[in-house]
Parts: C-alpha cells; structure tokens; sequence
C-alpha cells in the first residue's frame, strides 16, 4: 500500500511478569503477557482506522506502539516510510511531531497545576523555543477549533466539564500540527449527548486538516460513526479488518459477530433476547495454542484448537481480512443468531460462567 | 391494577457544601409496580444516584440533605423511619447493586464469608431471631391507612452482635447449611465451579464473575426490591450481556421489582419495562419503556435518543445538543432544560418548571412528561 502512513509488521509486545519477590531479586521472569502477539496492520493517509476489542485485548498497547511510547519486542513499525522502531532522542522528537496522542482519562492526563496555555502548548514548547507570547497567541489560535472559547487561556482543567477537558486534549495533540492522532477512548469517559459534540468535533478537524486517526475504543457506535476502517482486535491479535460498513454490517469472524451480538441497542422489545455467548476472556500469560476465540466459539471445529488461523483475504469481499478457519461457511450468519428469544434458550443450563 | 412497591413523592435531595447548595433532586415523583423494571437513564450529574441511594437511605447526611418527599415502600413511608430500623429494610427487603462490585466486595474476605453473612442475616429472620419489618407477602394498601403495624413489628429489638460460633448455634444451624446455601446461590448465578470459586478473594475474580457475587449476595434475602445502580457499566460488551441476561432470568425467577439506574439507552431499553428520564435533578418524563422511545415527550429525551450513534461518517454529521447540563447550584430559572431547548418559548423561562403530569398527545395514561409544549416534541427534526 503506497498511501500508508504507518505500517505496522509483525509487531510483539511481551511485558514480563514477576511472579515474586525471590524472582524480582533474581531477575528471573519466564512468563510474559503476550499484550500484542504479532500484528500487521497499516494506517492509510487521511482515513480513520478504528481499532476494537474488550479490556485486554492488547487494542491501547498497539496504540501505544505506533505513537512509540511502548518499545516493540519484536517487528517493525515504519512511519511514512521510514523505519521509527529504534528511533530514540532528537529521532524521536522528530516523529513526535507527527504522531500525538489523545488520552483516555481527560483527568489524569491533564496537570491540575498548569493553565491551559501552557498544558496545550507544552508539545510545542518541547519541539522547540518558543516565547511565551508566541505560545500564548497559537493556543489563543487554536482553543477555537476544538469549541473552547478562546479567553480559557488561563484557567486550570478543574474549570472545565469533562468534554471541555477532552477538547483541551485535543488540542495539546493538534498545536504541533500532526499527521497522525491517537485517540485513546477518546469518548469513554463522556456522556452520549457530549460524545456526540466530540465525534462531530474530531470529523470536522480531520477534513478541515487532513489528519489521519488512531481510534482505540470500546465503543461500536463511535468508531462506525468515526472511522473509514475498523480492526477488531482480541487477545492480542487481530480477528478481522475491513471498512467500516462492510465489517460492521456483515461481520465474518465469530468474535466480531458476538461484539455487535451483544451491544445493547435502544430499541425496546427485546427484553425476552438472551446472549449466548459464555466465557470470559481468558489470560494473556498463556494464550490458547489455536485460534484465541476457540474457548468461546459457537461455531469451533477441532481443527480451531488445533491450529492458529491466519489472517487472510476474503474472496468475494472487498478488503476485508479475517481470521477463521471457518469464514467461508459461516461467514452469512447474522450476528443475530448468537442471540437466543426465550423459546428456544434453556434458560438455566446453557448458560455457564 | 396492583399496588406500586415503590412510591416515590416529590423527593427533593440538596448537597450542601462549601461551594453552595445543590438540588441534586427536585421534586422527583413515580410509582413502580411489583414485578416489573423501572429504568432511570440520564447524564452524569442528572441525581440518578442520589435517587438510588436515597431510597434505602444510603445517603450520607450531611451534606446531603432530604429537604422534603416521601417514599412509600409497601406501605411504609422509608424517610420517617427511625435509623434503628433502617438495616431491617436494607439489604433484606430492598437490596442494591452498585457499579464497581470490587469496591462492594471485602478484599480481606473470601467470597464465603461475603456469601454466609446474608445466609445468616436471612436465617436468624426466618426463625423469628431478628425482627422483621415486612411480615404479610402482598405489598401494603397505604391508600388506606398511611403506615401498618410496622411499629409493633419492630418492638422487638435487634439481635445483639455475637461472635461467629454462638451466632451459629444460636440460630441452630450447621455450618453444612450455611455452606449448601451459598452454594446454591452460586448456582444460582451461573457460576459454573462453585466449590472453588468459595475459598478466592474478590481480587482472584473477574469483573464479570464479581458482578455475579453481588447479584448473589443481593438475591439472597429475596427482596421486594433490587436497586440496581449501573451494575454493568463497569464491564466489557460481551461481559455485559452476560450479565444482563442472568439479570432477565433471575428476575423472572425470583419475581422481585427492580429499579435500574443507567446512562446507557441501550441497556434500558433492553431491561426496563418503564423508563424514567432524568435531567439536572428534575424527572423530566416517565413512562413505558416503548412509547417513550418511540415517541418521546419531553425535547431532552428527544435529543438524548439521537445522540446516540447510528450512522457513518459520510451520512452527515450527527445530531448533536448544544451547550452542557447546567450547574445544579446555580440551576436556570423556569423549566430547567430552556437554555439548551429548541422549544423553548418565554412561558419556560418565566413560569416555575412544568410538573410531571400526563403527556397531552401520549397513547399510555402511564405517560408522562414534564413540559408545556409536549404534544410539539413530535415535529422536532
């Protein structure tokens, strides 16, 4: 893909576990958390890769590597074509220009004891000297773009809702003119009706800028109505890429359909639905040797335990990349089915913990 | 038609703090059937969870203040209870559910021990060791007489603390009892190895399998009322549907009432079967759960349903409310939602809030809404 601004291959992230204190003395750590377990995946030029999974499923650890705040174990992750995995100092610096980040929790990511002025102009601050007039006048510039009045110059965050806060978040990561934002949920900690003005917000910028966003998130509604691509992400791997529309209105990896199963939508009447889907998600110490969605799969067949399903092009479907042993055959069942009505669903025994 | 279980009348709930008063609740009035899901959605900062911990009295006093109300359950009139009594009334006959379970749950305990202590409570009143405040089985008609014999019920006193092992044979049951009882309620909640899942600690759990606990230790004293306050917020998707659909069996099998406190619409619309809105400390519409939905009558439950995300980014851009949810010091006068309402007329600013009565144009006589122009939220675009 010549249009890619990050390409991400193959890339590992292990984080050791120090199972105790004898160990920790020692140095000793056999065991790794397996957060991000060979992924490849790029990030086109002006488009919005949404990226999704549960808790634990590696998705903010990927982020966080294409920004390189994580260092990779193993694989390569170049940005605009050139290799960024090892960058370190003034290499670094450089690439931090184009890549920011937005944070999940508009509270902690924030200094209480900065003003606005200077927690929006800190990245710039850290590219270079700038004077404080000049800092002041570009985030007096700036405040405006993300819908904060542009006389907040010199309130501190516990002034502003929480939407107010995520919109000085955002403005932190644009005043270095980046390429490339990371949105780290961006939205979880927001109400709907906030949320909405957020998204409307982050849209409206990437036309006006011509960014290119990272969105990490939970939350389906948001990334269909943000993103012109999604990866589904579990257990450290990618289950399923595609476009948005076409992922999210025909999803083929049974995880993607037991996502999209189980968003409770607000439409009444479907009270007497039962979720069929049992188990939680198991451990990153010890990922299952096969498919990693194997222990929850409606439709698993022993090959599933057995061997690791790569991800591979569908024929037939427009860039959409699964991985299934089974795709072909259950790629028509409609997340729907993974919702049982009353009638049908034993209601005591089908359903373990 | 069947007596409410809950009657809540005109609740008003002030925070008074440093900074000022604030009307976390005004004026809040609704009734819940027994046997039904009565959904509270709002905003952050909306009072849903003053309104849930007000009712059993969970509210820490000060700074919060009840500044007037009433709150009917099964007949008795819960704010003008004696403290006594109160733990006679919570977690037996009203239990809660709150959104972080590791923050309900003991870290120091064993989920054994958690489990056993309502297995004991439950116990000692079945065999007429604790006094009981709700003895006949079909709620009270307090439209006849404002309050039952609830306080010759309550002449007795409360069982003394006693160490463990007197307790035990005191109210002459054997440890097996206790344990096939827990047991069972771990069944109950569809815990698959139960034997083991007794000797972990809350941090050995999942967020999902923690959840289930509560729902177990809430269940355990089949109570007339569950308060449910974002029990799912906390969890993943796939875990939150899990436990939502426990939630609809377990609610058909044990037949309590329960109230659900949510910001999600989804989850209300999946659990409830009438659903309350609330904005900035006012209940500003109530009702079943489908009409309002489908045809709202309060402008803010118009705007908070098409906030919501259905559409792609090249359909044009969302929906969205203008401006944020007042400060509750310093609430607009009038009808609280006017700054931010597209109906608003200079009646709204001028005239004291509308009270929440029957919506003009709304199919279901159970359909409220609190505003002047409720028969014109229809033709909002």
């Amino acid at each position: 893909m010549t249009d890619a601004i990050v390409e991400v291959r193959d890339a590992y992230k292990h984080f050791p576990v120090t199972q105790s204190f004898f160990n920790a003395v020692k140095r000793i750590s056999k065991e790794v958390i397996h957060a991000v377990d060979g992924v490849s995946i790029d990030i086109r030029e002006k488009e919005t890769l949404g990226l999704i999974g549960e808790s634990g499923s590696g998705k903010t650890t990927l982020g966080w590597l294409v920004a390189r705040l994580h260092n990779l174990t193993r694989g390569t992750i170049r940005l605009d074509g050139k290799d960024i995995t090892t960058l370190e100092g003034s290499g670094l610096r450089a690439i931090r220009r184009k890549v920011q980040v937005v944070f999940q929790d508009p509270v902690g990511s924030l200094d209480p004891r900065l003003r606005v002025w200077q927690i929006v102009g800190e990245p710039a601050r850290a590219q270079g000297p700038v004077s404080r007039a000049e800092l002041r006048s570009r985030v007096a510039e700036l405040l405006p773009t993300v819908g904060l009045p542009g006389g907040s110059l010199d309130q501190y965050p516990h002034e502003f809702s929480g939407g107010g806060r995520q919109r000085l978040s955002l403005a932190r990561a644009l005043i270095v003119h980046p390429k490339l934002i990371v949105l780290d949920e961006p939205t979880s900690a927001l109400d709907v009706a906030v949320q909405a003005q957020i998204l409307n917000r982050l849209v409206t910028l990437q036309r006006e800028m011509g960014l290119s966003y990272l969105m990490i998130t939970h939350n389906v509604a948001a990334v269909r109505y943000v993103a012109d691509r999604v990866a589904v992400m579990y257990l450290g791997k990618l289950a399923e890429v595609g476009n948005v529309r076409d992922v999210l209105e025909h999803p083929v990896h049974p995880y993607t359909k037991a996502l999209l199963a189980a968003l409770p939508k607000p439409e009444p009447g479907r009270r007497s639905a039962r979720y069929r889907i049992a188990g939680e998600i198991p451990t990153l110490i010890h990922p299952p040797p096969g498919c990693r969605f194997a222990a929850r799969c409606p439709f698993v067949i022993p090959r599933c335990i057995e061997e690791e399903p790569p991800l591979r092009r569908l024929p037939g479907l427009a860039e959409r990349l699964v991985a299934c042993h089974r795709a072909e055959e259950i790629g028509d069942v409609p997340p729907e089915d993974l919702i049982a009505a009353e009638a049908t669903a034993s209601p005591v025994s089908s359903q373990p913990g | 038609m069947a007596e409410p279980i809950l009657k809540v009348e005109d609740l008003s709930v002030d925070y008074e703090v440093g900074a000022g008063t604030f009307h976390a609740l005004q004026d809040v009035s609704f009734e819940m059937k027994p046997g039904r899901v009565a959904g509270i959605v709002g905003e952050t900062g909306c009072g849903k969870s003053t309104l849930a911990h007000a009712i059993p009295r969970l509210l820490p006093e000060p700074p919060a203040r009840i500044r007037r109300g009433k709150i009917w359950f099964r007949g008795i009139d819960l704010l003008a209870l004696p403290k006594w009594k109160l733990p006679l009334v919570r977690g037996t006959a009203v239990s809660m559910i709150f959104q972080e379970p590791i923050n309900s749950l003991n870290p120091a305990y064993r989920v054994y021990d958690q489990l056993v202590e309502a297995v004991r409570i439950r116990k000692m009143r079945e065999t007429g060791r604790s006094p009981v405040l709700f003895t006949e089985t079909k709620p009270h008609d307090y439209s006849q007489t404002p309050s039952p014999k609830a306080s010759e019920v309550l002449r007795r006193p409360l069982a003394p603390t006693l160490p463990l092992g007197r307790m035990r044979r005191l109210v002459g049951f054997s440890r097996e009892t206790f344990r096939s009882d827990v047991l069972e309620y771990l069944r109950l909640v569809r815990i698959n190895d139960p034997e083991t899942i007794l000797n972990l600690y809350p941090h050995e759990l999942s967020g999902g399998m923690r959840q289930r606990i509560m729902i177990a230790m809430a269940l355990s004293e089949k109570p007339s009322l569950l308060i449910a306050d974002e029990p799912t917020s906390a969890l993943d998707i796939t875990i939150q549907a899990q436990v939502l659909t426990l939630m609809k069996e377990l609610m058909e099998e044990v037949r309590t009432s329960i109230l659900f406190i949510s910001h999600d619409l989804g989850v209300i619309a999946e659990m409830a079967d009438d659903v309350g809105v609330m904005y900035a400390g006012h209940l500003v519409e109530f009702g079943p759960v489908d009409e309002v939905y489908s045809s709202p009558r309060h402008p803010y439950t118009k705007a908070l349903l098409r906030s919501v995300p259905k559409q792609y980014k090249d359909d044009g851009p969302l929906p969205s409310l203008p401006g944020s949810v007042p400060n509750l010091s310093a609430l607009p006068a009038g009808c609280t939602f006017h700054p931010r309402c597209p109906l608003a007329q200079p009646v709204c600013t001028r005239e004291p809030g509308p009270p929440l009565e029957r919506a003009k144009v709304a199919q279901s006589p159970e359909h409220k809404a609190a505003c002047y122009f409720s028969e014109e939220v229809e033709s909002l675009t």
